[in-house]
């Protein structure tokens, strides 16, 4: 009898009833032959591994953490609800010491989702990982959290999330922004003002394979998290890095992405994009179930797999080298200023247009960070769908100081007085409080 | 017209001879452990004595005898070839000596990957005939979405075997590890059942009821033809709880959601009823440590019953879980929680006054009163069953659910009633209602439920139909069964096909085909896109004769 090595909870919910259109890559059948393939392989026989149904989420769940408009129940489906539910399920296994590790195998994704939302892009609405991080946090406290996020595409949702938290480290090794969407995620982009050096770019170039991934891992990703020493390691868990996949071009194996994954050790891995349905999710998904239980996984591979011809050439490799020579700096030794925003009196500004790919229309944004020396600082946003109406928030941040907390709410007063904005929303982490106003 | 009914348990052999209007004859003899039949032959005897013999219709058989030979390793040597291609090591798997891993591998949609290996499989054949084996189990992974290899397999072996079990036979249920463990058991006691077989019919012969129809009871609540149950073994392990609860139904009329306890010499069973249904293990029971795809109820079996012995640890006084010997009313020698009842005047069997008087020397010698040592013993096993019922409901409110609509609408188990049976069933009755505070009954005829159960279980089967449209197939592993369908063969006409050849293969099996016992348990339809254009639909429908009783006499 097999025995997992460290006991694993697996949510498995494949939502085989929604779709974002009936041949979008984002539909029912994406995960029903990685279902075929765990049930065939009696995974969850394996002592150790269990599979757990997830919750549903709350809206102060999402409500803690993005600034939805008009509300949260107009962006987020049933289904964006419980795979966020699944993720909350898998970090409880984990909080409450009933799993040592969890993987929440979920769909819809969610890494492509910013701090505000106004609907969905790149398949994603709400930023699953985020919402169960600050789940965490709320209910067990402050914690350092890292987010490694392994998907093919920049999470630039989870980087918007985490900007101005210098407590959150993410680091996300994608397929060069020049050459894939989002179009973004490049070493500048260190972190906002108070977060430098806490947000870590790795664009990788088209064609990488398992030895370039894994460059990767062993010369920047493992020597940060050892000097950040993180409470908890997330992995988003983004399976299109895969050779197969039909809207990506990496050269990354169900092996390559076990290996990963050993070497990582995520406490919570959480499924993100990925595509190859047949030919890469039932290998990579087992790859990585076995690799987190700690069960031998050296005979998972897909059919086609040859690992001589999917190598990178030895010009991969030296540009990756080369990354990993600099990147690990942008940590180590954060540049003085944040690449974006502008100072303007005490605050720093971000004006920016948002597209939403899935839906088509952009949002047009300006974000404000108050510059305070004894917190992470007052931040508010002020937002417009094209010519749709404005919405305007508030977050008070974990351990806000005084001025910035009474700050908050007058300047949530003013607004409201002025009725500027159809939509307001106010999240208070300090006193955890969450309001929303105006329909 | 008359139904039998024999259950063969570990301590008693119950046998029941049911007319319309209820119980014609009942016997009860002790099981004789070595000789299996000569105990169904007793009870056998007795009721024909008590009955018209000519007026018996059928006779349906609980018996220990596969799960027995399973139990105590008397079974023969297997040869066990697989194939498995990518995933958990084949080699994790194996449970005999005589295994063999071909090369050769199918994937998730049935598509060959990797050819079978020939040189490889006669190998492995020749090597199983040196070692004397006649029987063989042949399994691929992902064969119930292709059967091709294990077909290969079992043109090889050919004549080398007396009997060989394909894998996608079993079941049309995913699951390679279970299928290896399945095949392998439903190998080993062939020999043995068959054996089995021969001597039940001659016996029946020998007393002059040779017309009558017998059926095996299995351990999801239902019957199997005689003829059938030569061929699939394995499925009569474990009948015992099912013919248990099977009663409970026939004997009490079950609307809500539902606890039933059978509470034996060295167990309580437990099983769950959701509104009137009893619940199905969603893969298979445990054999040994070998978790198979036998269809069983949901039991859950825990170590307080009758004869469990009564301890001091610490101070606390224990129930169970081991039993030592029979209880003092019964000639043993330490006290169990039948003697604890017995001084508190709920239960009268046995030796009242011997087990009343060691019941006291025992309690004296641990320095405590007689009546504080029998209430904190009943205590200990009624907080044991609460605890473990607890956890068993919340187990199964936890099972995992694929969809929306399921997650959202999923209700909770409430338990609103207990049904209790067994042997200490009216002793005990209440002591649990103080403890659950929920409406508790015992049936009339509670000490014969598992006979009567027996007795009146329908044929039930199971069949899962797979179709891909795109390659324009539709396969019925369990039924060997393979059509070629049209690029528009749809769920509609998937389900109608299903329940045709679930109806169509009772007939084959001379069942009454009772439509209205028949339902479809899943059935999903996804398209399959390539790129962005739809290339056909992968089709999955599960149907089944529900598990139940022809009729009741509450």
């Amino acid at each position: 009898m097999l025995k997992a090595e460290n006991s694993l909870g697996i949510i498995f919910f494949p939502a085989y009833d929604w779709a974002i259109s009936p041949t979008h890559p984002e539909r029912e059948e994406r995960l029903l032959y990685t279902q075929d393939q765990l049930r065939e392989e009696g995974l969850f026989d394996i002592e150790g591994i269990r599979e757990y149904k997830p919750e549903v989420a709350e809206t102060e769940d999402i409500e803690r953490v993005h600034f939805c408009f008009p509300e949260a129940e107009a962006i987020a489906t049933r289904s964006h609800y419980i795979s966020t539910g699944g993720a909350i399920k898998a970090a409880e296994l984990v909080m409450q010491g009933e799993r040592d590790r969890a993987f929440a195998l979920v769909r819809p994704p969610g890494h492509h989702a910013m701090k505000t939302v106004l609907g969905s892009r790149g398949f994603c609405a709400i930023n699953v990982e985020a919402i169960m991080c600050e789940h965490i946090r709320e209910k067990y406290g402050q914690k350092r959290i890292a987010i490694i996020d392994t998907d093919c595409h920049h999470g630039d949702g989870t980087q918007d999330v985490y900007w101005h938290d210098p407590d959150t480290l993410f680091i996300s090794m994608h397929q060069d922004g020049r050459t894939i969407y989002p179009g973004t995620g490049f070493p500048k982009d260190a972190g906002g003002p108070k977060a430098l050096g806490r947000n870590i770019n790795i664009p990788l170039p088209p064609g990488t394979s398992d030895a370039g991934f894994m460059m990767v891992m062993e010369r920047i990703v493992m020597p940060i998290l050892e000097d950040f020493k993180p409470d908890l390691i997330i992995n988003s868990a983004g399976q299109d890095n895969h050779f197969t996949d039909p809207i990506t071009n990496m050269n990354f194996s169900a092996q390559g992405y076990a290996a990963l994954t050993k070497m990582l050790k995520p406490d919570i891995a959480v499924l993100e994009g990925g595509y190859a349905i047949q030919g890469a999710l039932p290998y990579v998904n087992l790859g990585i179930s076995l690799a987190l239980a700690g069960v031998d996984y050296s005979h998972v591979c897909e059919p086609g797999w040859n690992p001589e011809t999917l190598k990178e050439s030895d010009e991969i490799m030296k540009y990756i080298a080369t990354l990993c020579e600099s990147i690990p700096n942008i940590y180590f030794n954060p540049p003085a200023k944040s690449n974006e925003g502008i100072i303007n009196g005490d605050w720093s500004v971000r004006h920016r247009n948002i597209f939403y790919d899935t839906e088509g229309f952009t949002e047009s944004q300006t974000e404000s960070l108050l510059l305070c020396n004894e917190c992470r600082g007052l931040l508010k946003v002020q937002t417009q769908k094209e010519n749709g109406p404005m919405g305007f928030g508030i977050e008070i941040p974990i351990g806000a100081c005084d001025k910035c907390r009474n700050t908050g709410y007058s300047i949530l007063e003013e607004a409201q007085v002025k009725s500027k904005y159809r939509y307001m929303q106010m999240i208070n982490r300090r006193e955890k409080e969450y309001m929303r106003y105006g329909f | 017209m008359l139904l039998l009914g024999i259950d063969v348990g570990g301590t008693h052999t119950d046998a029941v001879a049911l007319g319309p209007k209820g119980i014609e004859a009942q016997v009860k003899v002790a099981t004789n452990h070595d000789d299996l039949l000569s105990s169904i032959k007793s009870a056998l005897s007795e009721i024909v004595q008590n009955t018209d013999a000519s007026s018996i219709k059928q006779l349906n058989l609980s018996t220990t005898l596969s799960t027995n030979a399973i139990v105590e390793g008397r079974f023969e040597d297997v040869g066990v070839i697989v194939s498995a291609g990518p995933g958990l090591d084949p080699h994790s798997f194996m449970l005999c000596k005589d295994f063999h891993v071909i090369p050769g591998s199918l994937d998730h949609r049935g598509s060959e990957t990797k050819q079978l290996n020939n040189l490889s499989l006669e190998e492995a054949i020749s090597s199983c005939r040196k070692s004397g084996v006649k029987v063989y189990a042949a399994v691929t992974k992902f064969s119930p979405r292709n059967p091709a290899h294990e077909k290969e397999m079992e043109l090889a072996i050919g004549d080398n075997a007396d009997f060989i079990t394909l894998g996608h036979q079993i079941t049309g249920r995913l699951n390679f590890p279970r299928r290896i463990a399945t095949a392998f058991y439903n190998c080993a006691v062939w020999r043995v059942f068959n054996k089995f077989a021969d001597a039940i019919s001659g016996t029946l012969e020998e007393m002059g009821l040779g017309h009558i129809k017998v059926n095996i009871l299995k351990a999801d609540g239902g019957t199997m033809p005689l003829p059938l149950s030569r061929k699939v073994p394995v499925q009569s392990i474990f009948s015992g709880p099912a013919a248990s609860v099977m009663g409970i139904i026939a004997l009490c009329k079950i609307t809500h959601d539902s606890i039933i306890y059978d509470i034996g010499g060295t167990t309580t069973d437990i099983a769950i009823f959701v509104g009137g249904t009893p619940l199905i293990e969603q893969e298979g029971i445990n054999i040994g440590s070998h978790p198979t795809l036998v269809r069983a109820l949901k039991v859950h079996s825990i170590g307080v019953g009758g004869d469990s012995a009564i301890s001091i640890l610490e101070g606390i006084v224990r129930v169970g879980p081991t039993r030592v010997g029979p209880s003092i009313a019964f000639g043993g020698e330490i006290p169990t929680l039948t003697d604890a009842l017995i001084w508190k005047d709920s239960c009268d069997c046995g030796n009242i006054g011997k087990s009343k008087a060691g019941f006291a020397a025992f309690a004296s010698k641990i320095d405590m009163e007689p009546d504080e040592l029998a209430d904190k013993a009943i205590e200990n096993a009624i907080d044991k069953i609460h605890d473990s019922t607890r956890e068993l409901v919340e187990e199964i409110n936890q099972q995992p659910v694929y969809t929306i609509h399921e997650l959202l609408e999923n209700r909770r188990i409430i338990p609103r009633k207990i049904y209790i049976m067994g042997g200490p069933a009216k002793a005990m009755k209440m002591d649990i209602f103080r403890k659950f505070r929920l409406s508790t009954e015992v049936p009339e005829n509670y000490d014969v439920a598992n006979a009567i159960g027996a007795a009146l279980t329908r044929t039930t089967t199971e069949i899962e139909l797979f179709a891909d449209t795109e390659r324009g197939v539709m396969f019925i592993p369990s039924l060997g069964y393979r059509e070629n369908v049209p690029r528009t063969y749809n769920l509609e006409a998937a389900e109608k096909d299903a329940m045709n050849h679930l109806l169509a293969h009772l007939g084959e099996m001379r069942v009454a085909a009772d439509g209205d016992n028949a339902l479809i348990t899943a059935s999903s339809s996804f398209n399959m896109v390539n790129g962005s254009t739809t290339v056909g639909r992968n089709i999955r429908v599960k149907c089944q004769i529900k598990p139940g009783v022809v009729r009741t006499y509450s």
